[in-house]
């Protein structure tokens, strides 16, 4: 049973860590991290660039739909603007990476900020039809915007690069992803230790009452909408640099519910949660193949009849985490934490 | 770079050394050799699994049969695949898993999305030939795709076809007109800027161009469009059935007596089994032999004979059967001409097995020999759907674009 981490001051109440245990698993997950691409195989790897790409997303999400409480549904479309910013810059400059990617959040912020602002007057479904508007224009705008975008080809282009370096493979691309992945996380932890974070949760919790205690709901829901957006710019880029080619189809609108799904799935407005997330909706549909990898051998015919029955498996899995439980994959971590703190005794 | 060079070392000490060491005329048992190992993204679930069962179905089908014919050059055939949801990422992924822990040869992409978002990977790996689903035009750039082709036409010249088969239904100062009817996706546009041109060069007017969702949607405004531009022809790309039966029904009510054709992968019989009596007079390009047609040929027969063999009651296989089929065939080729040559199965060396392929005879599949141009096979008839037998008959010869 762990014991002795009483807090005493409000510094330590607001602290990220709260007790050296966490520092140690902190530590070790780095570790675990930074050996990963050393010994996973490439699959593996292209898997956890993948997942790495999605927290990014989702975190930002998770800001603007979690912690804001704004649905959006054109998380897509803002990647889609990050996406295309890094390939037009990329093919038409030849910046370097860390250039390319703070423009991407920067414009995607920037569409955000615009895409955001019915959200002072609709919220709830009418917000996320807003935003579903607004993913429909900028798709046709990707689509029609022919000498920016390509159109309906797109574009193709080099790998990321830094001082004549070039991240072409997966195994390269794992080490701009990840520490991302983890400085965004980092990046959101302490955005909600600010009075920023906290007038967002405020906003969420109560919108009337946040205005009445002196927040100005605009900047506010704005500055969640800029913040979600550059996270989905960045995440965007990322995904532009992973597989070098941009289409209009590449962020389609079940890419947006797919977010959201990781978002509601993971535990709105917990930041673990939209890790947790985010690893489920991309890990969870292929370690489900796994089950029709042990048939085949004894059922050749197998992959033609499970590959169906595993979608139903994979929704089935999302309504039963909805049902069960409605906090989230964050609350079922939270519960096996509580196990152990308090072990030997019940929880 | 690593993994190349072991990818590399390992088919020569696999394929080559074997081949050279041992010579082809030795009767070495199949499974004596080292596998030739087909990989595949299959869509087996999602909006793409109605075609992915059977290109799944004719891919499987080859690839029994040719192991039941002693392989390739005496190596024994894997075909190896995932289920891709027909989503790019999960595409992607299998070909990570599979060519991780395969020895691949060649590949089949579930989608354009796909086979552009593997291609700078297969370029740098130059050891996997690919090919697939997609008959995009974009696909037949040699310098950004060096190793995937098309397993028939690709769209641009599916419209030349058809194009050329209405100029031959007119004379010089007297050509039939034509609308075009596309879906708002890279699939429905991609051939449309080509398709004007050719158009323009046979002297065919396109008189209306309508852009649709893919899907059942309301079409009275678009069809309003077309009774008042009149064409002799509507051509058809970018869907699967609606909003097809939408145009055709409606525009045949207004006494219009246009003429309705589409594209590869709106030609299969689903036409005529949800359409019925209405589907009669459609017309399809097809590079290949419909299963049920009276054509034959000792490939065609195999097939057929395959078929039955694997699912006696399957009855008539759609074309996504044939064009899975015919993709494993054109591999077998690829790959029986570099070890015939002597060379290991690098992307390179397959690529120029695959240019050398010059009339050849497909046993039937298709009904002329073939000849590879730009990474595809520039080929097709026009069929015609008889809906009282239920099934297409050709109303052209094969024509073979140059």
């Amino acid at each position: 049973m762990r014991i002795g981490d009483a807090k005493q001051t409000y510094l330590a109440d607001e602290a990220i860590w709260t007790s050296s245990t966490q520092k140690i698993w902190f530590a070790l997950l780095l570790a675990v991290l930074l050996a990963f691409p050393f010994m996973a195989s490439s699959y593996l790897l292209y898997l956890g660039c993948l997942v790495g790409i999605a927290v990014i997303s989702t975190t930002g999400l998770n800001i603007l739909t979690g912690y804001t409480g704004l649905i959006s549904l054109g998380q897509a479309g803002f990647m889609g603007v990050g996406a295309y910013t890094v390939a037009w810059l990329s093919l038409n400059t030849g910046l370097p990476f860390p250039v390319t990617l703070l423009a991407a959040g920067l414009l995607a912020a920037a569409v955000g900020v615009l895409v955001g602002l019915p959200s002072l007057r609709v919220k709830g479904l009418y917000l996320a039809i807003a935003t579903l508007a607004a993913s429909v224009f900028l798709h046709f705008i990707f689509a029609e915007w022919e000498p920016v975008t390509g159109g309906m080809e797109g574009l193709s282009l080099e790998p990321a690069h830094l001082f004549g370096l070039e991240f072409r493979s997966d195994f390269a691309m794992y080490f701009i992803i990840v520490p991302l992945a983890v400085l965004a996380l980092f990046g959101a932890k302490n955005l909600f230790r600010t009075r920023v974070g906290r007038a967002f949760i405020a906003i969420r919790d109560r919108d009337i009452s946040a205005e009445i205690l002196g927040i100005p709901l605009l900047k506010y829901k704005l500055m969640s909408f800029a913040l979600s957006s550059f996270y989905a710019g960045i995440a965007g880029g990322l995904f532009a640099y992973f597989y070098r080619v941009v289409t209009p189809e590449s962020f389609p609108l079940s890419m947006s519910i797919f977010y959201l799904a990781a978002v509601i799935v993971g535990g709105m407005g917990n930041l673990l949660g939209g890790v947790l997330g985010a690893a489920f909706m991309t890990l969870v549909p292929e370690a489900l193949k796994l089950l029709t990898a042990v048939m085949t051998p004894i059922w050749p015919n197998a992959p033609v009849f499970m590959s169906p029955m595993l979608e139903i498996i994979f929704g089935a899995l999302i309504v039963g985490f909805l049902i069960f439980e409605p906090h989230g994959l964050a609350e079922i971590w939270r519960r096996v934490r509580r196990f152990f703190h308090l072990w030997p005794f019940r929880s | 770079m690593f993994n190349q060079l072991m990818q590399k070392g390992r088919r020569l000490a696999g394929i080559g050394s074997v081949v050279a060491a041992l010579g082809l005329a030795a009767p070495v048992m199949a499974q004596d050799k080292d596998p030739i190992v087909f990989g595949g993204s299959i869509p087996l679930s999602g909006v793409f699994a109605f075609a992915g069962i059977h290109l799944h179905a004719g891919l499987t089908d080859y690839t029994n049969w040719l192991n039941d014919q002693g392989g390739i050059n005496g190596h024994p055939v894997e075909y190896v695949m995932e289920d891709t949801a027909y989503e790019v990422d999960r595409s992607v992924a299998a070909f990570k898993k599979i060519s991780g822990n395969e020895n691949l040869a060649t590949y089949y992409g579930d989608s354009t999305g796909f086979m552009k978002a593997i291609a700078a990977e297969v370029n740098e790996m130059n050891s996997v030939l690919m090919s697939g689903a997609s008959f995009a035009t974009a696909l037949t750039n040699n310098e950004q795709y060096p190793y995937q082709f098309i397993p028939g036409p690709n769209y641009s010249q599916m419209f030349g076809i058809i194009l050329e088969y209405i100029a031959s239904q007119g004379e010089e100062g007297d050509m039939p007109t034509v609308a075009f009817v596309y879906s708002d996706t890279e699939f429905g546009k991609d051939p449309i800027e080509n398709g004007k041109a050719r158009a323009a060069e046979l002297g065919i007017e396109v008189v209306e161009e309508i852009v649709t969702k893919p899907g059942s949607v309301d079409v009275s405004a678009e069809v309003l469009k077309m009774r008042r531009a009149r064409p002799d022809y509507v051509v058809f790309h970018g869907y699967v059935l609606s909003p097809i039966n939408e145009f055709m029904v409606q525009m045949r009510q207004m006494g219009l007596d246009t003429q309705f054709m589409g594209t590869f992968w709106s030609s299969d019989k689903l036409i005529i089994d949800k359409m019925g009596e209405d589907a009669d007079g459609y017309m399809g390009v097809m590079p290949y032999n419909y299963y049920d047609s009276e054509e034959g040929g000792p490939m065609l027969d195999a097939l057929r004979a395959q078929a039955e063999k694997s699912d006696p009651e399957a009855g008539y296989r759609p074309t996504g059967y044939m064009q899975g089929w015919f993709n494993a065939m054109v591999w077998t080729e690829v790959v029986k001409r570099t070890l015939d040559a002597g060379k290991e199965l690098t992307g390179d060396n397959m690529a120029e097995a695959l240019a050398s392929i010059k009339d050849w005879d497909t046993g039937g599949i298709i009904g002329i020999p073939v000849t590879v141009k730009d990474m595809s096979f520039p080929v097709g008839r026009i069929w015609r759907v008889n809906a009282s037998e239920g099934r297409y008959e050709p109303v052209s010869d094969w024509i073979h674009l140059d």
